[in-house]
């Protein structure tokens, strides 16, 4: 399955030059919203200087307790979110433990990552990338 | 004391999505349906939790119509049960019992039911005269048919008349239709009615989502103890699921009056199709809530794994769970019920949740069921539950303590149309009038009805089914077997009027009070009947000590009850109010009452109305409609004193086995409570001043209940309790009050 | 001899809060616990010990259908 991953050490986080090209290009590109702290993966200046990311990373805890099968991996092992027909439940936000899910005041659907990889074009640190890795075991939860 | 952890590896591999399918008479079934009646209307979806319309359909006459909601029903009402008790009251007269014509059966959502963020949230009431008791009955019911209804444009559904054909009426809120049609050639139990009608009424496999069945079985039609179920479409089972409006014997009325089933097409769920005022603070709360369940269930009571079977070996170790017609409180094969078994017997690896967005998710379900007798004998079925109270009632009550027994009488229940609690309490009954000799083979008509034996017990439902032998009497329930065993000469009348557990003409539910002054008040000082949705004191009471006066007890009988009563004016769940709590609940002032999740209602509450209300406001709604349904069991010639007093089983040992049972519990009381010396008196002498001391204590209590209520001693409302609560604008509430004071 | 809920128990040396709980299977998932009016997470119930003579409260929260 596509997952995206991130490289703290090479991730610049805001911390000098960065202008968190990642979530700004998530947010128009992917989900057409002026607002880049409306991107479906975020990063981080920590206290301390370093840096954090919330990334998704496919673990698929959410399609397990979503009661509509809304949440579904498709064919690359990615979880994706039909809209259609999802009842707006948030049973996958409150489950996920990476908290990676969003919302906004638009839309009861909640979103995203999808591993489509706009973000990882966008870094000018290369920090992220996409990987191939096998799929984790079902969790009952 | 060892917190049980759950264990994936010990869950049975059990293929979930295979069962015995109904679907092959389907289209000669449908064929033979003919219309009766059609209309159209427009289709609304809610606007802050109300349509502000209602729908009445009456099947004697067809008559179709729709009905205003007004300001002064939600102002006073609220919805769900208000709204209810309010057609109810205007239906009937003081004259009309169960089985007359304007006789209905109101089956309202409330305003709140439908929001798909918050856990037990699609919650159904359904109130009736009822068969057993002459008075309202309410009953709480999950599956999709309540926020379907409200999505298709009715606040309210009543139903009233008699029709002389089996009909079924379907609300096709996609369309804009509603239909009465005769049904002359479908099934008649549950489990297959309720499959074949989905696949009917839906349009394709998308559209199975959308519809959700009420319907009963083959029991509701020989027996005053018929209960109704509420379908949902199960997604990953691929099949229907049955939740139950089991007390108060409402499938009875409903055979009554020829209903074989009322459906109900939706529109496509969405997550704010109620128009709240505030969506955003609906979603905060929902997320906080199900974040609250993901962290703390797993270490709590592992709802999501259990159900509420989660207290059998909890009630079994504190001494409540009823065993062998409430005689005792614990049983040593209860392991083979518990909570790991049923861990291991119900299917994980899916979703369960009788409404979207319910993360408690407890509508367990046990596959792969191969059913041993009746006429489903090989079938393979999905059982939904055991709940708690199937496991108590069916199981331990009467004796039967083998787990695929116990999913079989669980099942025949579900589908037979019959509430489990309520057979649970009546067959424990039958059990213990046979081993006292009361009943014998010959009185039930070749029938061994001794502790345990599930074969019976299951001939005995089936009987129940078909209308036959004993099984017709059992299905009278316990009140009227006890006139027509006393009538027949067959036993002791004190001794078995003493142990038939029924309060109003309603079973008990399954905990053991007799610990408990404040659960026997809980109990028995009810407007319904003996339900525990009204209070459950046992910890607070018995355990905690936290009740040590009876002001103290009258207290927690005035708050919980109005509390518990709010759930269902708005089409809530209570499990999710107290069965998972924050992590900083104990730190809470009153931590028992759970605040955060109190103000979790409030909020939802406001938000989706726009009303603003606070936790005493929430006390106050709900006291409007408790002191409503009181008038109105007065009104019906009940809901007075005389109707409040307890089975003394429910308060005490009633037998001599009872007594030396728990002998050093009940000497010591003899000793430090009533000041006696118990070394000194004979058995008989121990055990009739428990029965005074007992009954003196519930006496007692019922004067501080009734006075913290605003009642008069006689159980009446005051005028002055009245006008508190505004209720005092109706002249014939206060005209039934009147002629009590 | 401590006081749980108001009724005596024998105390012993190195009596626990898991150990009152035990001796008076107290089994409910759902508890809270003071020792001498203090509250204890459920994570110290192995590690915290009753002295004696210690009014012990264990509140069951509710339950039931």
């Amino acid at each position: 399955m596509r997952q995206l991953r991130i490289d703290l050490s090479k991730c610049d986080a805001g911390r000098a030059t960065c202008q968190h090209e990642c979530e700004s290009s998530c947010a128009e590109k992917v989900f057409k919203l002026t607002d880049p702290a409306m991107a479906a993966l975020h990063v981080r200046e920590l206290a301390d200087g370093s840096g954090q990311a919330v990334l998704c990373d496919q673990c698929g805890d959410c399609v397990v307790v979503c009661p509509t099968e809304a949440l579904k991996r498709n064919k690359l092992g990615v979880v994706v979110i039909d809209k259609k027909v999802c009842v707006g439940c948030y049973m996958c936000m409150g489950f996920c433990e990476k908290e990676i899910f969003e919302r906004n005041p638009e839309w009861t659907e909640p979103y995203k990552c999808i591993s489509c990889g706009i973000c990882v074009k966008a870094c000018p640190h290369a920090a992220l990338e996409i990987v191939d890795v096998p799929e984790p075991a079902y969790r009952i939860l | 004391m060892t917190q049980f952890v759950f264990d994936p590896t010990k869950v049975m591999d059990i293929d979930f999505t295979k069962r015995t399918e109904y679907l092959e008479g389907l289209e000669a079934i449908k064929a033979a349906h003919k219309v009766l009646k059609e209309i159209t209307f427009t289709p609304s979806l809610p606007d802050k939790g109300y349509n502000n319309r209602s729908l009445y359909v009456n099947v004697g006459t067809l008559e179709v119509k729709e009905k205003p909601v007004t300001q002064q029903m939600k102002d006073v009402f609220i919805g769900g049960r208000g709204f209810g008790l309010w057609h109810l009251w205007n239906a009937v007269k003081p004259t009309t019992r169960w089985n007359d014509p304007e006789n209905e059966i109101i089956i309202s959502p409330g305003p709140v039911a439908g929001i798909t963020q918050y856990a037990g949230t699609g919650k159904s009431l359904v109130v009736s005269l009822s068969p057993q008791t002459d008075i309202p009955i309410d009953s709480n019911v999950g599956g999709y048919f309540g926020p379907l209804l409200k999505f298709s444009g009715f606040d309210a559904l009543e139903i009233q008349g008699k029709s002389e054909c089996d009909v079924i009426v379907f609300i096709d809120g996609q369309k804009g239709i509603i239909r009465i049609e005769e049904a002359p050639q479908d099934p008649v139990d549950s489990h297959v009615l309720a499959e074949v009608l989905t696949h009917m009424y839906a349009e394709n496999q998308a559209d199975m989502v959308n519809i959700s069945v009420v319907c009963t079985g083959a029991a509701a039609e020989h027996s005053l103890v018929g209960m109704l179920n509420f379908s949902w479409w199960d997604l990953r089972r691929g099949c229907i699921r049955l939740k139950q409006a089991g007390r108060g014997g409402i499938g009875t009325v409903f055979r009554n009056k020829k209903i074989r089933a009322i459906v109900c097409r939706g529109p496509q769920v969405k997550g704010d199709l109620n128009h709240v005022a505030d969506f955003e603070t609906i979603a905060k709360t929902g997320i906080k809530y199900h974040k609250e369940i993901r962290t703390n269930d797993p270490y709590q009571c592992m709802m999501r794994r259990n159900g509420t079977a989660h207290i059998v070996e909890i009630m079994d170790a504190y001494d409540l769970l009823p065993t062998h017609n409430f005689q005792y409180g614990s049983h040593p094969d209860t392991h083979k019920i518990d909570s790991a078994y049923w861990q291991s017997r119900c299917t994980q690896k899916t979703v369960d949740g009788c409404w979207y967005g319910c993360s408690m998710a407890c509508a367990k379900g046990a596959d792969g069921l191969v059913v041993k007798t009746g006429p489903y004998k090989g079938h393979t079925v999905t059982v939904d539950g055991p709940e708690y109270e199937n496991a108590a009632g069916l199981g331990s009550n009467c004796g039967v303590f083998d787990p695929d027994y116990l999913l079989e009488l669980n099942f025949y229940c579900d589908t037979y149309g019959i509430c489990t609690i309520t057979y649970g309490t009546l067959c424990a009954f039958v059990m213990e009038c046979y081993q006292r000799g009361i009943l014998n083979k010959e009185r039930t008509g070749g029938l061994d009805m001794t502790w345990g034996n599930a074969e019976d017990d299951l001939e005995m439902m089936h009987q129940m089914a078909r209308g036959e032998g004993f099984g017709v009497i059992a299905g009278q329930g316990v009140k009227k077997m006890k006139e027509l065993f006393i009538k027949n000469g067959w036993g002791d009348p004190q001794l078995i009027n003493d142990i038939g557990m029924e309060n109003k003409g309603l079973e008990y539910s399954q905990y053991l009070s007799k610990e408990s002054l404040a659960q026997q008040g809980g109990y028995a000082l009810t407007n319904k009947g003996p339900q525990h949705d009204e209070a459950w004191l046992i910890f607070m009471d018995m355990v905690n000590k936290q009740l040590p006066t009876f002001e103290a007890k009258a207290e927690a009988l005035y708050y919980f009850p109005l509390f518990r009563t709010w759930f269902g004016l708005n089409g809530f769940c209570k499990l999710p109010w107290n069965d998972v709590v924050p992590s900083n609940n104990a730190q809470q002032p009153e931590a028992h009452k759970i605040p955060e999740h109190v103000q979790n209602y409030v909020d939802i509450f406001s938000a989706t109305t726009g009303i603003k209300i606070d936790k005493d406001e929430l006390i106050h709604q709900s006291a409007k409609v408790y002191n409503f349904q009181r008038v109105f069991n007065i009104r019906m010639g009940k809901g007075l004193r005389k109707d409040d007093h307890a089975p003394f089983r429910s308060l005490g040992p009633v037998t001599s086995e009872e007594y030396l049972s728990r002998q050093e519990r009940y000497d010591k009381q003899i000793a430090e409570e009533m000041k006696l010396d118990p070394t000194a008196m004979t058995l008989e002498e121990k055990m009739a001043a428990h029965r005074s001391w007992r009954q003196g204590r519930y006496e007692q209590l019922t004067d501080a209940v009734y006075k913290r209520r605003g009642w008069t001693p006689n159980g009446v409302p005051t005028l002055e309790r009245l006008k508190e609560l505004g209720l005092d604008v109706f002249p014939e509430v206060v005209d039934v009050v009147k002629l009590h004071l | 001899m401590i006081q749980v809920n108001g009724d005596g128990m024998e105390w012993q040396d190195g009596l626990t809060v898991r150990g009152v709980l035990v001796y008076r299977n107290f089994r409910f998932p759902l508890l809270i616990i003071t020792v001498n009016g203090e509250l204890i997470q459920p994570k110290a119930y192995d590690t915290t010990l009753v002295p004696d003579e210690a009014e012990v409260q264990v509140i069951h929260l509710m339950s039931g259908g």
